[in-house]
Formats: C-alpha cells, structure tokens, sequence
C-alpha cells in the first residue's frame, strides 16, 4: 500500500488547473464586489473591507496556487494488466483499484480549455461506478484508452 | 410456430380506467374544493345555471374521455412470440411496438390486484437487465389469464433450452423432441414463510409511521392555498382554551390513527410472505388484497445486506436486503426484502440453503481501539459553534445543550465496536452502524471497485477507511467501514488484487 502508483498526470494539467482557479477566483471577485459596494452604499464600518480584501487574497492563494499544487502532486495512475490504480485526492486520500475485468468502457473527453492544452480526460466506467483521470496528453489519453478497451476485452474473469 | 396473437383479458379497460381515474382525483378535488369555499357552497354551482355546472361538465366529459381510452389502449394491446422473442404491439394514436428477445427476459413478475383476484387473473411485468439506459424494452401487460402467463414463461423457458446448445440442425432437432418434457412445472421448493407472530411484530414495529404522518403533512401542503386558514385560526385559539391536555390528547390520538394506519398497510402488504426457490430463481409472495410475486435470478444477485436497528438487534431480529443488478426501471425494487423482519436463528438456516458458498458468521477483524475518537471528533466541528452559540445568546439554559455531547460520543463509540470486516476465501464481509447495524456480505466478482480514503490526520496514525462498491439496481450501493487499521486496507486490497494470469489463460484468448 505505501507503494504509490506510477504514472503522474500531465505538468500541463497543473497549469489547467491554476487557469479553473483563476476563473473561480474572478467570480468569487465579483461576489465580493457586490459586497462591497453594499458596504459602500450602507455604509457599513470601513473596516469590511480590509476583510474582504483579505478573504479574496486567502481564497486567490489557496484556489490557485496550494490546492492544484496539492492536487497535481497527489494525482497518480497506473494501468496494469489485470487492473487499474488511481490515488488522488485533496484533504482525503483516495485509492481505488479497479480490475479489467469490471471495466465496461473507456471514454476520452476534451473540453474547449483542455483542448488548448491538447490535453484530455479519460472516464473509465464500471456497471457501478465511473473513474475519471483527468489531464492527460491527447495522443497518451487515446493510446491509454486503446489499451485498456483492449485489455479489458482480453481479462478473463477469475472468480 | 406460435403466431397467435394473444390479448389482454377485457378487464384491463377497467384497471386503465380506474388508473386514470386515481391520477383525476387531485384535479377533481381541487376544482370541487375551491367551489365548496366560495360563497354558496356546492350548492351554488347548480343554482347559476349552465356556467356554474360547466367544471362539472368539463369534469365528466373528462372521465368519460379516459374511460374510452382505457377501451381503446385495451383493444389496440396485443402480444405474440415470433422468433425467439416477445413481441408486443400497442399505442393509443401511435402504434408501438415492442420486440423483446427471450433471453433478455430477466424475470417475470405477477401482481394480483382487487380486481385480478376474483377473475384468477394476473398483471405480468416483463423485466429485462435494462443495460443502464433508461426506457429499454420493459413490459406490462395489465391483465393477463394465468394460463397465459405460465405460457409466457414456458415459452420463455422452451426457447432458453432451444438456444443453449447452438451446435448444427442435428442438435436443434434432438432439442425438438425433448421440448415437451423441458416445460414441466419446475420444482418450487418454500425455504420460509412468515408466521403470523413475526408479521404482528414487524406491523407494530416498522418505521412506516413516519411515511404515513409525512404523507399527511405533504398533503396538507399541497392545499394551503385551499384551506381558509382564518377560519381554521380561530377555531384553533377556542380549542386550545379546552387546555393543554386536550391537544396532547388529539396529537397522540392523532399518532395512534397515523399508527394504526401504517400496521395496517404493513400487514397487507406483507401478508403471507413466502420465499421459494428452483433452480436458478428466488421467488418472493406477498400480499393480502394486492399479491405480488417478485422472481430474482440467482445470477443477477450481487450482494446479501442483513440490517437491525437498535431495538430490533436487542430482540434478535433483523431485515434482509439482496442488492439485485438491473431489473427496474422503477428504482424502487432494486433492493429486494428478503425477509422483511425475521429472527436470527430461523434467517441462518434459509440463508445458508440459498447461497450455500457463503459464510455467514464470519469472525470478524475489529477497528483498532487508538481509532475510537475519529468517530465522534468529526461531530464537535458542528457541536462546538452550536453550543457556544446556544450558551452565549439563552445564558443560563443555553448550557443545557452541552447535554447532546455524552449521546453523540456513545453513538460514535458504538459505531467503533460495531466497526468490523472479514475476508473468507473469496468472499468480503463488512459491518458498521449509522444508527442501525448493517452486515454486508458480497462476492470478489460482484465487487465493481474498492476505494481506500486516508485523511491526514488518518495517515498520521496509520489508519484508513475502506469502500467497496457493487452494483445495484442501475446504480452502485457502497459499503464502507471507516478507520481501520492501515493494514487492514492492505489486506482487503491484495485480496482484491486480480489474480496473476496464469499460463493457461493465456493461452486461449477470447
């Protein structure tokens, strides 16, 4: 168990990740603006606003820098044979293993923003459950779903 | 061979009609109920002549209209078995048409309604594994002679035999001549029924009074608009100088009817509740005034789930749930009550007949004593600002909510104890409490993927808890015992682990 799986997700996937901060943390600019400018027309104490400024610079930092530096450093993969290994996750560590044998079918998916990078995500679906790699590069996410489609076809049941 | 074409028994007009009709009621009784509070009363809709009777018009032009539907949708139901499969025609302006090969056919199940009862007929749904997407060929057929239906299942049967061996026409003919043999009624053997005293107790017992009373409440929530509060106001203020005692009096009377009510409807519904078996089906009968028959394919089965709360677990009795994959649309008969209350030492003995390969008192690994306040430290993130809150803003009495700490530490204690797994050659056992115990018990095979979760204060200690996944009905149901040992979640995952291909295997590809 202490042996992580192998394979990280792509470096671009990180800088995707700080770019999803980015747009969160221009809503959240908004809301925070609206906020203030009740602060201002209220006239609240001046001092909210040296929170909100706060607040937004914490949640700027977490949301772009720390979570998708965490995130991306926790993500690991790794299709073998017989089964798939992930470990991923931010406060909560997650590993799952999935045998072939489970696997149903493989998507690959591309968004307009993950397209720019030429990067992918890859969905692995089980009659229960679906497991998702998120950030891989295009030609390595469709050459891993040709593997796993294929490996799957060919794991035989053991039970 | 058999182009027949069969249709429904006529009395399935009627149960279209009267379906219709119990959809109309809430219509109807809103259109009647705003009349009845305008001034005038019901009265008043004669006296104004023809636009006062106008709802009332438009209200039988509308039963008579379904009524003709219901004629019509009969009429135009027709089914036949054409190559292999259950073909079924039917539509009220379009013209469907359904074909469903046999061996999609999981289950047939019947239901006897009040109205099926006295004619020996019986209302038969088609179920098919359903493949995840929604609207798959699934079928009804409302009305239907149980001759008929025991022909729908031979001729289901027949062709599953037919298609078994595909070998080369020799074969086929061989299977021909066994045919007549093959539909012989197979062997039903009864593993339980429930006697009247375990159904009293899981009437009186059963959570179905919540149903029932929030049943009610959303009712009344739907007609607020409709009922003059006013009114009812100040009717309220003269009750409540009657005192106290009266509104208790008319609350816990009004919970005892609720009550009543719900034993009642229990016992309906589960009356003569029987579990038989053949070869590869469980067959389930219940049912007073509506009797249904529920068939699970051994094959389909993923999962066996024992359930008792507290005050079931200090009696000794407990619910069995068998987690079935595919099956209904519904939603709501993936999860089928094996045995709906039954006591331990007579659920073993059944248990053990149905599914021989499984252990079913396994000894089980227990959560490592140093996790015990992972499972009530959670809580105070929640505790700590209401009580200070509470405290702060109602001083002196606000200290009384402090009281809720000892309860909910005793819970997350006793969900510690019952915290607990089991791994017995190729089969997973695990138990844990929400409030109620669960003991779930699963096969490797059936198990769709295991997760294992790790906190950071959890990997501090060396702890992780565990998830397993299996499918059920068209989703997945998880299974999770939280903070066991780290070793613990190793073991369960290098039992899950897929075997190493063996040279065999390879060996033949496909």
């Amino acid at each position: 168990m202490n042996d992580q799986p192998k394979n990280k997700i792509s470096r671009k996937g990180l800088t995707v990740w700080r770019l999803y901060g980015m747009i969160e943390t221009f809503v959240l600019t908004l809301l925070v603006g609206g906020v203030a400018a009740l602060t201002y027309f209220f006239g609240w104490p001046v001092w909210l606003y040296a929170v909100y400024a706060g607040a937004l610079l914490l949640f700027a930092f977490l949301l772009i820098y720390l979570f998708p530096k965490i995130r991306w450093q926790r993500w690991r993969y790794e299709v073998r044979e017989q089964e798939i290994e992930l470990q991923y996750g931010l406060f909560i560590v997650t590993r799952t293993l999935v045998p072939m044998v489970r696997v149903q079918h493989v998507d690959t998916e591309q968004g307009p923003i993950l397209r720019r990078y030429d990067l992918a995500e890859i969905s692995i679906s089980t009659a229960a459950t679906t497991h998702t790699i998120p950030a891989l590069i295009t030609s390595e996410a469709d050459e891993l779903r040709g593997m796993i489609s294929a490996l799957a076809r060919v794991a035989e049941d053991d039970v | 061979m058999s182009d027949m074409r069969y249709k429904l028994h006529p009395v399935s007009a009627f149960i279209n009609f009267m379906k219709s009709l119990k959809e109309l009621i809430i219509p109807f009784i809103v259109i009647f109920g705003v009349n009845i509070f305008r001034d005038g009363g019901v009265g008043a809709m004669f006296s104004q002549g023809w636009t006062g009777l106008l709802p009332l018009l438009i209200g039988l032009v509308v039963v008579l209209f379904s009524l003709v539907v219901g004629i019509i949708k009969w009429k135009r139901f027709v089914y036949w078995f054409e190559d292999g499969e259950l073909r079924i025609e039917y539509g009220l302006f379009i013209k469907k048409k359904r074909y469903i090969p046999f061996e999609r056919i999981q289950s047939l199940n019947y239901t006897e309604g009040i109205f099926h009862r006295p004619l020996n007929l019986v209302k038969v749904r088609v179920e098919t594994a359903g493949s995840g997407k929604a609207g798959e060929a699934e079928a009804e057929l409302t009305a239907i002679k149980r001759v008929d239906a025991d022909r729908i299942e031979t001729e289901i049967e027949n062709a599953k035999h037919r298609a078994i061996p595909v070998m080369g026409p020799l074969e086929v003919q061989h299977e021909q001549v066994d045919e007549n043999a093959v539909p012989e009624k197979k062997e039903l053997k009864t593993l339980y029924r429930m006697s009247m005293k375990e159904l009293l107790i899981l009437a009186t017992t059963s959570g179905g009074i919540g149903v029932v009373i929030s049943a009610v409440a959303v009712f009344l929530s739907q007609f607020s608009d409709l009922i003059p509060y006013e009114t009812i106001y100040e009717e309220v203020i003269l009750f409540l100088r009657f005192g106290y005692l009266i509104v208790a009096l008319a609350v816990f009377a009004g919970l005892l009817i609720a009550w009543i009510i719900s034993v009642i409807l229990t016992l309906l519904a589960n009356y003569q509740f029987t579990i038989q078996v053949d070869k590869d089906h469980i067959y389930i009968t219940r049912g007073l005034l509506e009797k249904k028959k529920v068939s699970v394919p051994f094959k389909r089965i993923q999962g066996v789930k024992v359930s008792r709360n507290p005050l079931r677990e200090l009696f000794g009795y407990g619910v069995v749930t068998v987690e079935s994959a595919g099956g209904s649309m519904g939603g709501k008969d993936e999860k089928i009550r094996l045995f709906p209350l039954v006591k331990n030492d007579r659920m073993l003995p059944v248990l053990e007949e149905l599914f021989p390969e499984m252990e079913f008192q396994p000894e089980l690994v227990k959560a490592p004593k140093r996790s015990v306040h992972f499972y009530y430290r959670l809580d105070f993130l929640w505790m700590l600002p209401l009580i200070g809150v509470l405290s702060y803003y109602f001083f002196p009495y606000g200290l009384l909510s402090l009281l809720i700490v000892p309860p909910v530490i005793a819970i997350g204690v006793w969900q510690h104890r019952t915290t607990g797994y089991a791994l017995i050659g190729r089969q997973l056992t695990m138990e844990f409490r929400g409030f109620s115990k669960h003991t779930f018990y699963v096969w490797k095979k059936r198990v769709q993927a295991v997760n294992v979760l790790q906190t950071y204060f959890q990997r501090r200690r060396d702890l992780a808890s565990i998830e397993a996944t299996i499918k059920s009905g068209m989703l997945g149901y998880s299974a999770r015992i939280n903070y066991m040992e780290k070793e613990d979640a190793s073991r369960i995952l290098d039992w899950y682990h897929p075997a190493p291909v063996t040279a065999k295997q390879k060996g033949q590809p496909e």
